[in-house]
């Protein structure tokens, strides 16, 4: 029997122990459609998902696959019902070949039971062609760019026939070029009457490219519309359950004090990355960095506090100069690094919270003996993450267990336990729902209020120009240009950061 | 329905206990494993497995692989392994064998010389001191993978120990060098008390002391640890050297339990260290581990051996037992720190 449905999933129920992860939540996709699901961090948004392709074990409700209940045991299993997920972060297998990734388990064969190289070939290129990726199929897929690796794993879902492909945040280390090709394959996919369950925190791209948006809200569908029927704003107020206010803080005018950190003629070590940048940065002032993917933001901001080589340039804080980039010297000169990947180089996720916290400041907490002193640490962890509002069961509760919201306010109390007075923040709000961005956009403000000074990487624009006092572009590794308040504007921004410099 | 109320609270009380119980019991399971161990043995042993005499045994028999543990568990905090502990351990023994032949022996290493009993002990713990270095500079500057570093330094500890006695038995120590693991004070063998000294000396290290949170630190996530301003090369090279020190007393402690040092002597211990370490909830992913979980882990295992013995089983069968244990071990060490 068929069903107008492609996929269906009734009443699921998922209770893991203190959380009721969903409750009752039912999901119908159309096929031919671009269904967005939306929601907050813990929402229940991957969740469901994971119930889908038999991560997680639902406690009650069913799946229903074109009208037929299915139970898939893993990705792989869903993947052979023609039900593909596109990872945010992309699981290849990057020293192998496109070709080997994309026949990867099901190799053809030729009679005698070797694998087809021939056909392996021609089946590629084939593949590649559907969607508009001209490369070899020996290239290796660790050497292509992500937006090349996606449209790759789109070509696997394909390849598989698939009648469902569920997208997690498939645009988050996408340049604007790549995305606008992205959402090309996605409309080609609707067109083959494929359902695509589109997952994003991003506003912008939902009005573009969904039809039908669900939302989720703590662990409940909250109702399912027709894209014509929801503002921005309606949206919002939607998955977060109450009026989006002022989106941001009121950061004040640009202080224009003294100089805390100057950067002066700072060239990377690495070819092609940044050149020849110098900026100052004010007391009480957040200055914006703005850029595209690969504008070498990250590796300039990481520079500065000594994880990556620099070949030339210096680095005064305070009007002191730091002879030597490294960690250590920037932390006791008063300089914090909130990275860009938390799970990466800023999270310790099987310790606990006052560990987490207390990392960096161990220094501080010295007694006579050289031991640490553990009470005044445990109270001091507990006061910087109390003034923030972190919420965690307690403080011994090991870090990988919280939100990412509530990690991130972590890593920041981190940093204010080493009494900085300049702040780096690399892309603070990635992956963070929106009720605890707004939570640190005030943790900001307040703190340029106490006279520190933040630089902020920030790769969404609203939050760039409202959370900025001035904005410096970057692209390709090149200053191509500092914006006054006066000046921000998303034209402004975009203009300088693709002002391509030979 | 108050009646009812009073259910429901009791209901709730009753399961949060039950939760905490449960908590308890899984931040626990390597202790109450160790206990509950040591009851069947009693019961099995009539309680022969109880007295004095069979206490002391375990912890003299233990007492060397509990300092190689000791050492082993740091790397492993760390993220680490050390494969090379065995052989590394055995040159010590060899090292330290060589200076505490008397005078008067003719197959000494150096016939016709004898040094103060302060030579073999300083020589043993320096040659632990200098491999422990070697590994930590491989791994920390050489960025070489732990696995393969230490495999290589294994081979060398191996053909140096070779080289050094000419594969034959370094042996009739002199009987004040052999006290130094033979003795007692009073009812309390000498070895005990240099484990319980050991323990505390590491316990106050990875509790208290900067040094230690940067290991865990470390073995958490290094590209962290390291934007947080730690030193991490020079933090490897404190945790590979430390446990090269606590090789090298191993090494010279087990030289003079056994008053001689050959190309066999602690054969295999790795193995048995790092089994220990697992066994005491030491993590293989790295940040995770107590000295008491270490210190439990080797009794646990070392308890192992005595029930299996006093059964009489055979000796392959428990080399065997061994090998499932440690994956057993793993086993759950891995699905306990795995997302749920």
């Amino acid at each position: 029997m068929d069903s107008e449905y492609a996929i269906e999933m009734q009443g699921i129920t998922k209770q893991f122990p203190g959380v009721l992860a969903l409750n009752d939540v039912t999901f119908r996709v159309k096929p031919g459609s671009v269904h967005a699901l939306m929601g907050e961090n813990g929402a229940g948004k991957s969740t469901l998902m994971k119930c889908l392709f038999g991560i997680y074990k639902e406690d009650a409700g069913k799946i229903l696959l074109f009208g037929k209940e299915c139970h898939f045991t893993g990705s792989g299993d869903a993947l052979r019902a023609g039900v593909s997920m596109i990872q945010q972060e992309l699981a290849n297998c990057p020293e192998r070949t496109v070709a080997q990734n994309l026949w990867m388990g099901r190799e053809p064969l030729t009679k005698a039971h070797f694998i087809d190289h021939k056909r392996m070939h021609s089946d590629t290129v084939a593949v590649l062609k559907s969607v508009d990726l001209n490369i070899s199929p020996e290239t290796r897929m660790g050497s292509l760019s992500i937006s090349k690796q996606q449209s790759c794993e789109i070509a696997r879902a394909i390849s598989y026939d698939a009648k469902v492909v569920v997208m997690d945040e498939p645009t988050s280390s996408l340049t604007e070029d790549e995305v606008v090709h992205l959402f090309k394959l996605i409309r080609q996919l609707r067109d083959k009457n494929v359902a695509v369950i589109y997952i994003s925190h991003k506003m912008e791209e939902i009005f573009q490219i969904a039809d039908t948006v669900s939302v989720m809200r703590d662990g409940c569908m909250i109702g399912t519309y027709p894209i014509g029927d929801l503002t921005n704003d309606k949206l919002i107020s939607l998955m977060v359950g109450r009026k989006s206010t002022e989106r941001f803080p009121d950061i004040g005018e640009d202080p224009k004090t003294e100089v805390t950190l100057k950067v002066d003629h700072l060239t990377s070590a690495v070819e092609r990355s940044f050149q020849d940048i110098s900026f100052e940065l004010h007391k009480g002032e957040i200055l914006g960095l703005g850029g595209l993917v690969g504008a070498q933001r990250t590796e300039l901001v990481e520079s500065i506090f000594g994880i990556r080589p620099v070949a030339s340039g210096d680095v005064y804080v305070k009007g002191q100069k730091i002879e030597k980039l490294d960690p250590q010297t920037l932390i006791k000169s008063g300089v914090g690094l909130i990275t860009e990947d938390r799970r990466g180089s800023g999270l310790f996720p099987l310790m606990s919270i006052t560990s987490n916290t207390s990392i960096p400041s161990l220094s501080q907490y010295l007694n006579k003996l050289h031991l640490l002193n553990h009470p005044k640490i445990d109270t001091d962890a507990k006061k910087y993450n109390a003034d923030l509002n972190t919420k965690t069961p307690s403080m011994d509760t090991r870090i990988q267990n919280l939100s990412g919201g509530n990690q991130q306010k972590v890593i920041i109390a981190r940093w204010l336990m080493t009494l900085p007075d300049i702040l780096i923040m690399d892309e603070p709000t990635r992956g963070i729902d929106v009720g605890a961005k707004h939570e640190i956009y005030l943790i900001m403000t307040q703190l340029i209020k106490m006279g520190k000074s933040i630089i902020m990487v920030s790769s969404e624009m609203p939050e760039l120009i409202g959370m900025s006092h001035r904005i410096i572009v970057l692209c390709e590794g090149h200053e191509t240009g500092v914006l006054e308040k006066k000046d921000m504007t998303q034209e402004n921004v975009l203009r300088l950061a693709a002002t391509f410099m030979k | 329905m108050a009646n009812d109320n009073k259910t429901g609270a009791e209901v709730s009380f009753f399961g949060a206990s039950l939760k905490k119980a449960g908590k308890f019991a899984s931040k626990y399971t390597t202790y109450i494993t160790f206990i509950a161990l040591l009851i069947l043995l009693a019961i099995m042993t009539n309680g022969q497995a109880l007295r004095w005499i069979s206490i002391k045994n375990l912890i003299i028999a233990e007492a060397v692989r509990s300092f190689a543990a000791l050492g082993v568990g740091m790397i492993i905090i760390t993220k680490g392994i050390d494969l090379s502990i065995g052989y590394v351990v055995c040159l010590c023994a060899s090292v330290a064998a060589s200076f505490a032949q008397p005078a008067d022996y003719a197959g000494a290493l150096y016939v016709g010389k004898t040094f103060p009993i302060i030579v073999p002990i300083i020589a043993g713990i320096l040659t632990g001191l200098i491999f422990g270095l070697l590994n930590g500079a491989l791994v920390a500057y050489g960025k070489l993978p732990p696995f393969i570093a230490t495999l290589g330094s294994m081979s060398i500890a191996k053909g140096v120990q070779l080289i050094y006695t000419n594969a034959s038995v370094v042996g009739s120590l002199k009987p004040a060098f052999k006290k130094i693991s033979q003795g007692y004070v009073g009812p309390i063998p000498n070895l005990a008390i240099y484990i319980l000294v050991a323990a505390l000396l590491v316990w106050v290290l990875l509790k208290h002391t900067k040094t230690g949170t940067n290991f865990y630190a470390i073995g958490g996530n290094q590209q962290a640890a390291r934007v947080s301003g730690i030193k991490v090369e020079r933090s490897l090279m404190i945790a590979y050297g430390l446990a090269g020190i606590c090789y090298g007393i191993a090494g010279t402690l087990q030289a003079s339990r056994l008053g001689l040092a050959n190309s066999l002597t602690a054969n295999g211990m790795e193995l048995d260290a790092i089994a220990a370490v697992t066994v005491g909830g030491v993590s293989q992913n790295g940040g995770v581990g107590t000295v008491g979980g270490m210190m439990i882990g080797v009794f646990t295992m070392g308890l192992i051996n005595y029930g299996m013995t006093y059964m009489a089983i055979n000796s392959y069968y428990q080399q065997l037992v061994k090998g499932l244990i440690i994956i057993l071990a793993v086993y759950f060490d891995m699905r306990k720190y795995s997302k749920r």
